[in-house]
């Protein structure tokens, strides 16, 4: 199996417009996923786009959904 | 979880509540959810390769370029839907790799081969249409917000297929001669392909719980009087003959065939001529999947093991 992690997608559409999230890859790592967001989202010309790592994403209000997890998996770290 | 939880649930979606993480879902609402992101993954996934196989008969590079977006779509269209899964424990390998090719859960149009450049345009014409009215439906109508937001993506693109298809059927239509004749003989399978593909009528169907949840909000019929309501117009504007007609006095499209009836793929041919024929046998027809099914799969993970195998 080829091991895959999971990307967050952001972008901003145009200048003065906020960042949001748009989507999500699989990738096996930062350089693959910014090609894959990159290619996989070519619905607009955004003026901005990133990839963060799904573990990266700390919640602060909420411990529910994919990024829940995350906090979940941290408690105890502190 | 009881069935007093269920009836919360629909009663707050009623009233508009939106779900955003899978653990506020219900058993039955998961259950509901995961059939329909499955069938919307695995039709993307399937299209991919039967229009990757029709654009061979593409007639110019700037068409072969057309194509190919359109495949490009479609697959990212299935990555996202099977990700929204993923999310709520599904697993995307085992429902991409761990399945026997008749288990995906697309519709029958698509174990289909698409044969020349018309098929495809029609395809994008009718199949992408289709998609529009389905997908279009739960975009606007859906409780769970992942996937009222994926969907903004996956509306726009749909358009552009659509659009692709519109414009060669025009030109093909305005062609004459063997161009339209073979645009005919297009729409005589595919149109009949497309109807089915909206399921049962309302008045059989089991209740299925999609509209209650909010899942979707039109049902089978409304969606297939959708499909006709922009379909029939556009192939009557095209000098095109359709199998269907507007009823004034019932307000409603009106098929002028007995339906469902039975299909034989080889032939592409829908035997009008025998009548109407029971919904079962149209689910084992369906069942027992069409003549490019297991091609279709094999086409889109044979690599996986080699590729894999240079990697570990």
């Amino acid at each position: 199996m080829i091991g895959e992690g999971v990307y967050e997608v952001f972008a901003r559409k145009k200048r003065g417009e906020p960042l949001r999230h748009i989507g999500y890859v699989d990738a096996p790592g930062d350089e693959l996923a910014r090609v894959y967001a990159w290619k996989t989202y070519d619905e607009e010309k955004w003026f901005e786009m990133c990839v963060v790592p799904r573990g990266a994403v700390i919640p602060v209000n909420r411990d529910d959904g994919p990024w829940g997890r995350n906090r979940r998996g941290r408690e105890g770290d502190g | 979880m009881s069935q007093r939880a269920e009836e919360q649930l629909k009663e707050r979606i009623r009233s508009g509540y939106i779900l955003e993480s899978p653990e506020e879902m219900t058993p039955g609402y998961r259950r509901a959810i995961i059939i329909q992101l499955t069938v919307q993954a695995d039709t993307e996934l399937m299209s991919a390769p039967a229009y990757w196989l029709a654009a061979r008969h593409a007639p110019s590079t700037n068409t072969q370029v057309s194509a190919h977006a359109i495949i490009q779509d479609e697959l990212a269209h299935a990555n996202i839907a099977y990700r929204l899964l993923e999310d709520m424990g599904v697993s995307k390998e085992k429902l991409v790799y761990g399945r026997e090719p008749h288990e995906f859960k697309h519709p029958y149009g698509f174990d289909q081969p698409l044969d020349n450049w018309a098929e495809l345009v029609v395809a994008n014409g009718f199949f992408d249409r289709a998609g529009i009215c389905l997908l279009g439906d739960v975009h606007r109508n859906t409780s769970y917000g992942p996937l009222k937001r994926a969907l903004v993506k996956v509306d726009m693109e749909e358009t552009f297929h659509l659009r692709h298809g519109e414009v060669w059927m025009r030109r093909l239509a305005r062609a004459g001669g063997a161009a339209t004749e073979l645009l005919q003989r297009c729409v005589d399978w595919m149109f009949p392909m497309t109807i089915e593909w909206f399921g049962l009528p309302d008045d059989l169907k089991r209740h299925s719980g999609q509209l209650d949840y909010k899942l979707k909000g039109l049902t089978n019929d409304e969606l297939r009087q959708l499909w006709m309501s922009s379909t029939v117009p556009l192939c009557e504007g095209l000098g095109l003959k359709v199998p269907a007609h507007y009823d004034e006095a019932a307000e409603e499209y009106v098929l002028d065939y007995p339906f469902p009836c039975e299909y034989d793929p080889d032939a592409k041919h829908w035997l009008f001529d025998d009548g109407e024929i029971s919904w079962d046998a149209v689910f084992a027809r369906w069942k027992g999947r069409g003549p490019m099914n297991e091609r279709y799969v094999e086409s889109v993970r044979r690599s996986r093991g080699t590729v894999s195998s240079w990697l570990n």
